[in-house]
């Protein structure tokens, strides 16, 4: 496991885009910010018994999306509402009209995604993760998050669609916030 | 393969940097390469991949949070150390290791490991990394103070009003460190890197100016911190600084 000079340089190296997964998570730069900060204390904790280094990016992920997880868990009274497949329209969106969505449109649209493709959407998209690192990090075979990144990608266009055209309506499909 | 698996396989795939070379991905590569309909589903997947990134990109962290998380990480480690530094003060009497302690053969080699690890940090091109960047003394002695780092209480007189560059809190092998950077009045940058004493041992510091590859450096022992001034201009002009005043 790295030294404490490598420690500083893994938190400068991946803060940002755990950050952005966080809030991707959470849609709130408070507990995203906790978030990070409480999944870097755990690597400061446990590094001892980190013996893989080049996995550190997927422990990363892994631990802050554990901690996110935790902290859902105990607020029982919000159950996360997932938009179903079959109540999706049939959109397409193309790369030019994406060009017009900001970050916050593209997170609300992920948000709407089935949650089994959005975390692996958002894990491709916010971390960089490879197929490999994303089965990892969530503990699914690789050819599951083949199949839910190409379903979840469909999703995605459809709600982009949307979001792109001028009548759109966008509600969360996220579950409130954790309280931590 | 058929049109869809190698449309599913490629879902995953990044960029040809990142996974051109994964075996996983030849056959879907080579179906889009001859077949122009997954082609351009391809093409066009990947643009909007990249978009995505790139405007999720935006989403800027908090600005204090990098400093946040490297302070509560120094705050854990200092309240985590304590028991282990009794637990190795147990092992050194029990093994009878304060003798070799004692004899001083541990500290000089801890000494010369700090020497080289400092010297490598300062003498970056064509600056070394600072955590902080500010004209001001007295800022980066306040950023230092919230991140733990050591500090040196008295500076040399030459030295209280000139211009900083900035500052870094880091760790040197388990001990928490400082660097400050001061402007001299010719542009060439002076660098003081200061450490807790026990980090290095009770080895021998040398009292003299030692020269390196272009580098001047001076160690200071004071009030149980260790100094080190280091520095590419001339000599004469140091010691007029650091010493004669």
């Amino acid at each position: 496991m790295p030294a404490n000079a490598d420690l500083e340089c893994i938190v400068k190296e991946f803060y940002a885009p755990l950050y952005r997964f966080a809030f991707a998570l959470t849609r709130s730069e408070a507990i995203a910010a906790d978030l990070t900060q409480e999944t870097f204390l755990i690597l400061t904790r446990q590094q001892a018994h980190i013996r893989d280094v080049t996995k550190i990016k997927s422990w990363l992920f892994t631990t802050l999306r554990r901690e996110f997880l935790r902290g859902l868990r105990s607020k029982t009274s919000h159950p996360e509402v997932e938009l179903k497949p079959e109540h999706q329209e049939q959109l397409v969106v193309e790369s030019a009209a994406v060009q017009s969505i900001d970050a916050i449109t593209i997170l609300e649209a992920l948000a709407q995604i089935d949650e089994s493709y959005r975390t692996v959407l958002e894990l491709f998209y916010l971390s960089d993760l490879s197929y490999k690192e994303i089965a990892a990090t969530l503990d699914i075979p690789i050819g599951t998050v083949m199949s839910r990144l190409s379903r979840g990608k469909e999703q995605l266009k459809g709600t982009l669609a949307k979001a792109a055209s001028p009548n759109k309506t966008f509600k969360s499909g996220r579950a409130e916030n954790p309280k931590r | 393969m058929t049109r869809e698996a190698a449309k599913e396989i490629l879902s995953a795939f990044r960029s040809v940097e990142q996974d051109g070379a994964d075996p996983a991905f030849l056959e879907a590569l080579e179906v889009q390469s001859r077949d122009p309909e997954v082609k351009k589903w391809f093409e066009e997947q990947n643009e909007i991949d990249r978009m995505l990134r790139e405007k999720l990109t935006q989403i800027s962290p908090p600005e204090q949070l990098h400093f946040q998380i490297l302070g509560r990480i120094r705050r854990e480690r200092a309240r985590v150390l304590p028991p282990a530094w009794l637990a190795l003060a147990a092992v050194l009497v029990i093994g009878g290791l304060g003798l070799i302690y004692s004899l001083g053969s541990f500290g000089p080699n801890r000494f010369r490991e700090f020497r080289r690890d400092a010297l490598a940090m300062v003498s970056v091109q064509p600056a070394p990394k600072l955590d902080m960047k500010t004209p001001y003394l007295s800022e980066a002695k306040r950023f230092l103070q919230e991140h733990q780092a050591p500090i040196a209480q008295s500076l040399p007189p030459a030295l209280k009003s000139m211009s900083t560059a900035g500052c870094s809190a880091f760790f040197w092998q388990e001990h928490p460190a400082s660097l400050t950077c001061f402007k001299l009045p010719n542009g060439q940058l002076l660098h003081l890197v200061v450490i807790d004493q026990a980090a290095i041992g009770n080895g021998k510091i040398p009292a003299s100016f030692q020269s390196e590859q272009g580098w001047h450096m001076m160690f200071q022992q004071k009030d149980g911190l260790l100094l080190m001034w280091a520095s590419q201009a001339p000599m004469e002009k140091l010691k007029q600084m650091l010493v004669e005043t």
